[in-house]
């Protein structure tokens, strides 16, 4: 209820960090037209790989910020409930093919699967939905199939990626099982500000506008970084090491963790490498959609301290251990 | 009990917002996109537009507060970082990939692009169409069948050292999603006038299409500037 009474003030200095931020951003603004960076043709490179990568990355966040908002406010704290009582060994397989039903690349399935972890689902489900989501999911499985077909190896390809990619979730959630969400999940000193009272709607828009700004400071830093490493490290380097069995594999893993690429559409970048075999093509596309540079400062931001550390490791060891055996299988 | 007062927060997280989504709409408005996305994927644009203003117009509902949250100088530093690409895509003159990108990805352009390579018996002989040749001896097959073929391409100039100074390398990216995963296509272009044209400066050409081992030339009767493309890339 309101009354006439003066409302509580923000502390000293709040509106003077609003007038701070909207005059940072025109100066940089000034400072951008002054330096000129179309003169500089390497800084002009980064900016549009820096820019692409955010216009297409940030409407996935936004619709990610808009499903965790949604499961806080509207769907009650028991809903998961179910899921608990699936015997144990179905828990991770279920959650995996979960992913399935949720068609957005990896930027947004982080924020949902944080708020599924710390809404009561497990968090070894939450990390194994997160990561099977930008494989699994039928978008992704047509553009494999789009970008490799015509191919004979378009069947392992289609099934060896969502496989894997089930598998190496499943790993990770393996490991994390066991571990409570207040252990897996990094606090988040905004997320005060998220509790807001008053009616449901406006709770809501604050989780949205919470979720999307705490995403997207990460996915910015992440976007920056991969944007400079294709600036600045020539692709040929990776193409020299082709031939050499596993280490092409571990080349491919390094390329797709470097560019940083959307999982609806790395599959037509994966296929154009020719000169790699279908195990290192496999490589990129199943490790990409889990460990990559933006990813790594959204995981960091997300989740405890050596969370990110792990993945690597598990997602990486499946990766590589399946794509071996599906090269000698297949390739 | 106290009356509703403005929140420094959530009008900090609605300027937010409001920059994002005054960004999409002014890449719709502008047609920019095309600079930064292939036209398989520009439907994110509108669509992040409209979701960004729907959580703008629920965040600007809820300015309002009985106790207003503090803004620190650590949170304002945060959200001026999450506006900052606004800001950059908004101040920066609109440019596409150039020479310079071209390149960095030359592994990628020789690995080429997986096209059909039935599409090049028949019809027009396009850029993309060479990418599929440079791709797959099928496809090379296929074009060296058209050798002799009038053809006329739109790109960007690049050269590589020691170029004769009549030559140069016509250059498109071809891009699935966003520039961040663009395939240089390059052709080289004999018999064009010496030194008339700067690298990155945009040329159609037009000649006779020669398929020779793993390259692909065109002897030019005709290179004349143009403008840029509206869609400077083109799409897989």
């Amino acid at each position: 209820m309101v009354d006439l009474a003066r409302p509580a003030p923000p502390r000293t200095g709040s509106w003077t960090n609003v007038l701070l931020l909207g005059g940072g951003l025109a100066l940089a603004a000034l400072v951008l037209r002054a330096i000129d960076p179309g003169r500089i043709a390497g800084l002009q490179n980064f900016f549009i790989i820096f820019g692409s990568l955010l216009i297409e990355a940030v409407p996935f966040i936004v619709m990610g910020a808009v499903v965790s908002a949604g499961i806080e406010v509207f769907v009650p704290a028991r809903a998961f409930d179910r899921m608990a009582t699936l015997p144990k060994p179905l828990q991770l397989p279920v959650a995996g093919i979960a992913g399935f039903a949720f068609p957005v690349c990896e930027c947004g399935s982080v924020p949902v699967a944080r708020r599924l972890a710390a809404k009561g689902l497990s968090p070894a489900a939450a990390v194994t939905f997160m990561l099977s989501a930008p494989i699994l999911n039928p978008i992704v499985i047509a553009s494999t199939y789009v970008a490799y077909r015509g191919r004979d190896t378009l069947w392992a390809m289609v099934l060896g990626r969502s496989f894997l990619g089930l598998m190496a979730a499943m790993a990770v959630g393996w490991v994390v099982a066991g571990r409570s969400s207040s252990e897996i999940l990094r606090p988040r000193p905004d997320e005060e500000h998220h509790h807001e009272s008053g009616p449901r709607w406006s709770s809501f828009a604050g989780h949205l506008a919470g979720d999307f700004l705490f995403m997207g400071r990460y996915l910015v830093i992440g976007a920056a970084a991969a944007a400079l490493l294709q600036t600045f490290v020539p692709q040929s380097i990776i193409g020299s090491v082709a031939d050499t069995p596993v280490l092409a594999l571990v080349a491919m893993m390094g390329l797709a963790f470097v560019l940083s690429l959307c999982s609806e559409s790395d599959a037509f970048v994966a296929a154009s490498f020719v000169q790699f075999g279908v195990g290192a093509q496999l490589a990129f596309l199943v490790f990409g959609p889990m460990v990559d540079t933006k990813l790594g400062i959204l995981y960091s931001a997300t989740f405890s301290k050596g969370f990110f550390r792990m993945v690597v490791l598990v997602v990486g060891t499946v990766t590589l251990m399946g794509t071996l055996w599906i090269e000698v299988l297949v390739g | 009990m106290h009356r509703a007062g403005l929140s420094p927060v959530r009008v900090a997280s609605a300027l937010a917002l409001a920059s994002w989504a005054g960004l999409f709409w002014f890449l719709i408005g502008s047609g920019r996109t095309s600079l930064y996305l292939s036209s398989r994927t520009d439907w994110v644009v509108p669509v992040g537009a409209i979701v960004l203003t729907a959580a703008l117009a629920g965040r600007l509902l809820s300015l309002r507060t009985a106790r207003p949250e503090a803004l620190t100088r650590r949170e304002a530093l945060a959200i001026g970082l999450t506006i900052l690409p606004v800001v950059t895509v908004l101040a920066l003159p609109p440019a596409s990939l150039g020479s310079f990108a071209a390149d960095r990805r030359s592994s990628l352009a020789s690995a080429g692009f997986s096209g059909d390579a039935g599409d090049i018996s028949s019809g027009e002989v396009t850029l993309v169409d060479v990418a599929s040749a440079l791709r797959s001896g099928e496809g090379m097959q296929q074009l060296t069948k058209r050798a002799g073929a009038e053809v006329g391409f739109v790109g960007f100039v690049t050269r590589d050292p020691g170029m004769p100074a009549d030559e140069f390398l016509l250059t498109r990216f071809l891009v699935s999603c966003c520039a961040a995963d663009a395939l240089s296509i390059q052709v080289r272009v004999v018999g064009a006038p010496p030194g008339r044209f700067e690298a990155d400066q945009w040329v159609r050409a037009e000649g006779l299409l020669y398929p020779l081992g793993g390259e692909v030339i065109v002897d030019a009767t005709l290179v004349e500037g143009v403008p840029r493309p509206d869609r400077p890339y083109l799409n897989s």
